[in-house]
């Protein structure tokens, strides 16, 4: 076991290549851990930051600006009531919120945080992660269905049409953006594999976004659309909102199975853009890597880790600063400014050369998914939200052929040389 | 369960495949019917085939109360009935108790009336605006509509005393003079407001997800609205140019230049463009009323114990809401014999059956939200 | 102008504009927010909250000539004034004076009523008690005034 610990510190692949169970359940544990972590730090940040878009403070009072204000919340669930409607399918009832959530793990085994940073690389990752989030839905309409009470069973089914409807035009961006890695001179065919497509950037020289400008970038618009849909996030959100009749598929969950959705939907937000980022936006690269190579630049570009997080340990240090001195947030203030020095040290720690080389795809990474959540809670505070038919209406009769003639076109694009070649041979 | 008195079997083609009609309740507590609403909803599917309202949970029997009142004690009561738009209450009382002992306010009271009704009008189209667009989804609206209804409420306090249940009338004129930087606020509120109207319509009027939720939803013709009553931004939404305050000028009205709002097609969003187009308006009166503030009296002669002569009378103007009227029947005595109060909610409320017809569940929060209504109006 | 219609339908402008908007307001400075209670807000000067009876501030006799305008104008007939004749100077003088602000509707027509400056609706607003014993107020407390609200927490 030792040697299985040591062995693949020196490999470059990952663990699932490798053949390392070890490494793979230590990344899986790492992944699962990381992300509830990350769960708790969206559901602050969306709080905060939907409060400053409404010009309010948002939670000031549990813990210094709200930070142990998730705890309080995620407490509060567990110590709830359990609720479990009188004639419903208990067994079906019981496992609809782990369906959903299973499925929104699972997907994290080939999500790619670095070139060795993966649970595994499969070589049909893509079609993998498509797959198994789609199991999602079946964990929606398990979950109506349990119910038995008919306004969750037609939220359900809403919901369950809507992410499957939204699903297709998602499929041809992202056949679009596989296509694209076929261009790379001097490779036979393109990849499905995850850390395949963000190599093929790397080879390419370009991320995806930006390649064959426009096309590209409208692939890219319409996966962000069908993204947002997919995880019935506003202005998609009616079969959830709170001002429609049917409050949706988990009106009768309570407590622990309520978060349980909960976590399943802020870990699919996090898959989605993960997925996002891995197609067009370069996965794990830092900015630039062929433009500014080099050992000076990539040294350069090592030290934004820890640069990031003293940034932020020194606004937090600056807010503890700035609390107010009333006897009543003493403790509050000493708790901001314990958290500010824990972040510098963090920062401090990822300075480190040794510790830096092999954390900064991960940062690069999970700051281009931040970016992509930080989107989503900004669309959320401006956009009132679409009607069911006019949702559906847009996610067949506007983003699937917008998808499907975007597909066409690049497949024209890319193959251009080898078609004029072939016409001046015809000629 | 509605009885046979309903109108809910107004179906024409009914066969015996038709047992999949629902009956739905949006019952009294909702995040969205604005007060405690009862909807009754007549459903094939998703779509309303009907729409029955159950009013009378918010009823505090303030006509009654009236009569055991005397015509200065009433005023505070009159405050309660439209909680948004108080300032338009009181107005509306003291020019109706003022017809009856035929006395006309002085021409600064008029002016300082006019001031408080319009900038009453800015807050309780602001009000309307941030929960209707919650409403629809769209959760920002409401937080900048307050915030700018802050700076309005601001200056009701200075004035007289309270925010919401002003008070601010008296019968025969006003009760406080200007407060010592009364015009310059109000004009610097002005101009602070203006841009506001802007960002709001910068968030919503072009949203294309916006346009969807209320174009051609709860669409209603004029000469439906008059068959049935309605007055106020749904009925000028409708096209019909019918303002109170062009058409029975009162309270000095007729001294000012403003326009009248209109729409085209009676849906929702030419109302809300109608309202929007109101608070313009509304800012452009109070400025033209700041800037020929007259100097005089505030209050005209009016006995300390109020005992009209008997008789009645009915005076309306035009709240933010609709038209608001009051019909006072006086016996002679220190206490009214009837004041019955006219609200505009509650005539408009009407008008909801017409407007669900054929429409989805979710446009009929949209079409609630849009006929504006306070139900502390419509029960009284 | 239909070209500029359609263009500004693709390009998703009437989104982008709605997105900046609430982008600026995300500024520290635009937060409206008062932290209460640290920040208290401070009310006009003609506010009507919890009321007073005001004593003369030289003799500390009250200014109130037991006149019952303020009973008899109130709406909610909740004051009770109580007087009895002084032999000497032929006058009345206040004995009883009750208040019941769980029935005020604070407005302020008491206030308006009174013939002196005796009755006051200060600028109080933090008059909330636990139970109904605290809401009757009698003279004493009315000539107390307000008394300002700590908070610990």
């Amino acid at each position: 076991m030792s040697t299985q610990f040591t062995q693949y510190l020196q490999s470059t692949l990952t663990p699932g290549q490798a053949g390392n169970m070890l490494w793979a359940t230590i990344y899986i544990l790492v992944i699962f851990a990381g992300i509830s972590l990350c769960v708790v730090f969206i559901n602050w940040g969306e709080r905060k930051a939907l409060a400053h878009f409404q010009i309010r403070l948002g939670p000031m009072r549990v813990g210094p600006h709200g930070l142990l204000q998730p705890i309080a919340d995620a407490l509060k669930l567990l110590l709830k009531e359990d609720t479990i409607p009188a004639n419903a399918d208990k067994v079906v009832f019981w496992i609809a919120p782990f369906i959903v959530t299973t499925a929104a793990f699972v997907v994290y085994l080939v999500v790619p945080f670095g070139p060795q940073h993966a649970v595994t690389d499969m070589n049909i990752g893509i079609l993998f992660m498509l797959g198994v989030s789609s199991l999602g839905v079946l964990g929606i309409i398990t979950a109506g269905w349990a119910s038995n009470s008919h306004y969750p069973l037609l939220g359900s089914l809403r919901s369950s049409a809507q992410m499957v409807s939204y699903e297709v035009a998602m499929g041809l961006a992202v056949i679009s953006a596989i296509l694209m890695t076929s261009f790379t001179p001097g490779v036979a065919s393109g990849t499905l594999s995850m850390i395949g497509i963000v190599e093929a950037q790397k080879t390419q020289g370009v991320w995806f976004l930006f390649k064959f400008f426009p096309l590209g970038l409208i692939a890219f618009g319409v996966f962000a659309i069908a993204m947002i849909a997919e995880t019935n996030r506003a202005p998609f959100d009616l079969p959830e909102a709170e001002s429609e009749l049917v409050a949706g598929f988990h009106t009768e969950y309570s407590g622990f199975r309520w978060s349980l959705f909960m976590l399943g939907e802020y870990a699919a937000m996090i898959a989605v853009s993960g997925i996002a980022v891995t197609l067009w936006l370069g996965g794990w690269m830092r900015p630039f890597p062929n433009l500014l190579a080099g050992s000076v630049w990539d040294t350069i570009f090592s030290l934004v880790p820890g640069a990031f997080f003293l940034f932020l340990g020194a606004v937090t240090l600056y807010g503890t600063a700035r609390m107010p001195k009333h006897p009543a947030l003493r403790i509050q203030t000493l708790g901001l400014g314990v958290f500010g020095m824990a972040i510098a040290a963090v920062g401090l720690v990822l300075l480190v050369p040794a510790v830096r080389v092999r954390v900064q795809d991960i940062f690069w990474f999970m700051i281009k998914v931040a970016a992509f959540i930080y989107m989503y809670i900004w669309y959320r505070a401006t956009f009132p939200r679409y009607r069911f038919d006019q949702l559906m209406r847009v996610g067949w009769k506007v983003l699937l052929p917008i998808s499907l003639g975007v597909l066409i076109v690049t497949g024209v694009v890319g193959l251009s040389p080898e078609l004029l070649t072939w016409l001046k041979g015809v000629l | 369960m509605t009885t046979a008195t309903s109108n809910l079997d107004l179906h024409e083609d009914k066969t015996f495949l038709d047992s999949t009609e629902l009956i739905l309740n949006m019952g009294p507590q909702h995040p969205s019917t604005h007060g405690v609403l009862r909807v009754i909803l007549k459903l094939d599917g998703e779509k309303v085939l009907g729409a029955e309202c159950v009013i009378g949970y918010l009823h505090r029997g303030v006509e009654k109360i009236a009569e055991n009142r005397t015509y200065t004690q009433f005023g505070p009561y009159v405050d309660r009935m439209d909680y948004v738009a108080s300032v338009s209450n009181g107005l509306g009382y003291c020019e109706t108790v003022e017809k009856l002992i035929n006395v006309e306010a002085p021409p600064r009271a008029q002016h300082i009336r006019v001031i408080l009704t319009e900038l009453n009008r800015i807050t309780s189209h602001q009000v309307w605006l941030g929960t209707h667009a919650l409403d629809l989804g769209a959760m920002t609206p409401v937080f900048y509509c307050f915030r700018d209804r802050e700076e309005i409420l601001k200056i009701f306090e200075k004035y007289c005393g309270a925010r919401l249940t002003t008070h601010a009338f008296r019968v025969g004129g006003c009760q406080w003079e200007t407060y010592e930087g009364f015009e310059k606020e109000v004009l610097r509120l002005c101009d602070f407001f203006e841009p506001k109207i802007d960002e709001y319509e910068q968030l919503l009027t072009t949203n294309r997800i916006w346009i969807e939720r209320t174009k051609g939803v709860g669409v209603i013709s004029g000469p439906q609205c008059i068959a049935m009553g309605v007055t106020g931004p749904v009925l000028r939404g409708s096209g019909v140019k019918w303002d109170l305050r062009k058409a029975k000028p009162y309270s000095g009205y007729e001294k000012f230049d403003f326009e009248i709002a209109t729409g085209e097609n009676g849906d929702t969003y030419d109302r809300y463009i109608v309202r929007i187009r109101e608070m313009r308006q509304s800012v452009r009166i109070i400025r033209q009323a700041v800037e020929s503030l007259p100097a005089g009296p505030i209050m005209a002669k009016v006995p300390k114990v109020l005992k009209p002569l008997p008789g009645e009378v009915y005076h309306s103007i035009e709240a933010p809401k609709g038209e608001l009227g009051y019909f006072i029947v006086s016996d002679g005595s220190l206490q009214p014999y009837r004041i019955r109060v006219r609200p505009p909610s509650f005539v408009n409320l009407q008008a909801l059956d017409q407007m669900v017809r054929g429409r989805l569940i979710a446009d009929v929060v949209a079409i609630i939200g849009t006929i504006d209504i306070v139900l502390g109006e419509v029960d009284r | 102008m239909r070209v500029a219609t359609l263009l500004r339908k693709i390009f998703l402008l009437d989104l982008l504009k709605g997105l900046s908007l609430t982008f600026r307001y995300q500024d520290p400075k635009e937060i409206y927010t008062e932290q209460y209670p640290l920040q208290r807000p401070q009310v006009a000067e003609r506010y009507r909250g919890l009321p007073r009876l005001n004593v003369n501030p030289e003799t500390g006799k009250t200014l109130c000539i037991a006149c019952d305008l303020c009973a008899k104008a109130c709406p909610e007939n909740l004051i009770v004034v109580e007087s009895e004749r002084d032999p000497v100077t032929k006058r009345k003088v206040l004995t009883k004076y009750t208040f019941d602000i769980s029935r005020c509707m604070f407005c302020g027509l008491c206030e308006e009523s009174c013939s002196t400056d005796a009755l006051e609706l200060t600028q109080d607003y933090e008059i909330a008690q636990y139970g109904r014993e605290g809401l009757v107020l009698d003279r004493e407390r009315l000539e107390r005034g307000p008394e300002g609200k700590v908070y610990e927490r």
